[in-house]
């Protein structure tokens, strides 16, 4: 590579800020990142960067995740504890106790580095259900605000928007399951400008029914604070086709209607 | 809240080490306190809520698996939260972002060159002590820094960004980096 010339491992130190900063394209980070696991003094180095750079972070304002995301690690971790709330907490990330960048040794970083080419398995589908379920999610005036697919198989839901209406500047409309006679379990944030795909969870999964409705509810931008929704409800639309149906006369149509939305 | 004030430095590596051990109180308390904080980060770095939901659960599925080798006599909790979080976003950035790499007008423009720390937060030491050696690059540069800090982009991104050749871009960033070395390492 052309690194500017300087002297001893002036290059190799080079490298490891660039990785800190995150300038390096996949290949390279990754050679760099192999280079932290198996050498001590790249370890070390990348550590020297990360107390350097990591300050600026300090810059970064909070925003609270949508409750739905805590909801999908306990799913995904099988873990018992109840939602828990996710407001920021200012307090303590005033604190500038918490900001001890100096002194940080090298071992935790690097084990930070082993940490980032960890790769988690995804939480499979559970095997029991199969096929795919429609809802049209239609607004008070009648129109169709979103139609949202849901693939039981992948575990996923596709939310495509049809002619939402429009929505207060830091809003965002969220997609909620309504099993009959339960409160609503939040789907996750969606959009009126774009397809939406969102994991389901096996808890979704498991209320997904023609007993069930969509609904959405117009809330703060990283969605309802409360895990309920606390904006009006804008559209509603009852959930068709389900599970222990017979099952989908072609599953060919669906295929390609699950590809990751597209990016650009 | 309240039981913010309480919380320290070392409550949260405590929380941390606790979630390691397998302690799902602990960890649904570090989440309480420090998600937020990630999923700024996240956002910052990905511009996609849907990827930064995405982002963040992989981050503590992370953690939960891995807090066992967070070592407390030697990092600061929140430096390897952070760090673990800014490796993720990066990673999903260049996972899909290499081959179609977004156009210009996708970002609200470049982030400001001046440091503005988040909202009512005061500023480490160590902050200052970084933001004096920036404010001795060139505007240019010092700029290029920042941007590549919080946006994870490459360097041809950054070039493409500030309308600057990539070998441009490579030197000005290369520069400033030796630069805040030698200001930060006296």
């Amino acid at each position: 590579m052309n690194a500017v010339a300087d002297n001893g491992n002036g290059n190799d130190n080079l490298r490891y800020a660039e990785y800190v900063l995150g300038v390096l394209d996949a290949d390279t980070r990754a050679a760099v990142a192999h280079e932290v696991q198996t050498s001590s003094e790249a370890a070390t180095a990348v550590a020297i960067w990360q107390r350097h750079l990591m300050p600026l972070a300090e810059e970064i304002a909070e925003v609270a995740p949508g409750p739905y995301v805590w909801a999908r690690i306990r799913d995904a971790l099988k873990l018992d504890q109840q939602p828990v709330a996710s407001q920021p907490s200012r307090g303590l990330w005033n604190n500038l106790r918490l900001w001890h960048w100096v002194g940080i040794g090298a071992s935790a970083l690097a084990a930070a580095c082993l940490v980032m080419i960890a790769i988690e398995p995804r939480t499979p589908p559970p095997a029991a259900s199969t096929g795919y379920m429609v809802a049209s999610i239609n607004q008070d005036n009648g129109v169709t605000g979103w139609t949202a697919t849901m693939d039981l198989d992948r575990a996923r839901i596709v939310i495509v928007p049809a002619s939402p209406q429009s929505i207060v500047q830091d809003r965002a409309p969220e997609l909620w399951l309504i099993p009959a006679g339960q409160k609503p379990i939040s789907v996750g944030v969606i959009a009126r400008d774009k397809p939406i795909t969102l994991t389901l969870s096996p808890n979704l999964l498991a209320q997904l029914g023609p007993t069930a409705a969509l609904a959405v509810s117009v809330e703060p931008l990283g969605g309802s604070p409360t895990g309920q929704p606390t904006g009006p409800v804008i559209a509603k639309g009852a959930i068709s086709g389900a599970p222990d149906a017979q099952p989908p006369a072609t599953k060919v149509a669906g295929t390609d209607a699950f590809d990751p939305q597209p990016r650009a | 809240m309240g039981v913010e004030s309480a919380v320290d430095h070392e409550y949260l590596a405590r929380l941390l080490s606790q979630a390691g051990r397998g302690d799902e109180k602990a960890f649904a308390e570090l989440y309480r306190l420090t998600s937020g904080k990630l999923f700024g980060v996240c956002l910052r770095m990905l511009r996609n809520r849907n990827e930064a939901d995405e982002v963040l659960q992989e981050i503590y599925t992370t953690v939960w698996n891995r807090a066992a080798s967070f070592d407390v006599a030697k990092a600061g909790a929140l430096t390897w939260l952070v760090t673990l979080s800014r490796n993720k976003s990066i990673d999903r950035l260049r996972q899909h972002r290499e081959e179609s790499s977004r156009e210009a007008t996708d970002f609200e423009g470049i982030v400001d060159e001046q440091a503005s720390p988040a909202d009512g937060a005061e500023v480490s030491q160590e902050h200052r002590r970084l933001q004096d050696c920036l404010d001795q690059l060139e505007p240019q540069q010092r700029k290029s820094v920042r941007e590549a800090f919080f946006s994870g982009a490459t360097y041809n991104e950054l070039a493409g960004r500030l309308n600057v050749p990539l070998g441009t871009m490579k030197s000005w960033i290369r520069r400033s980096l030796m630069q805040l070395r030698t200001c930060l390492e006296p």
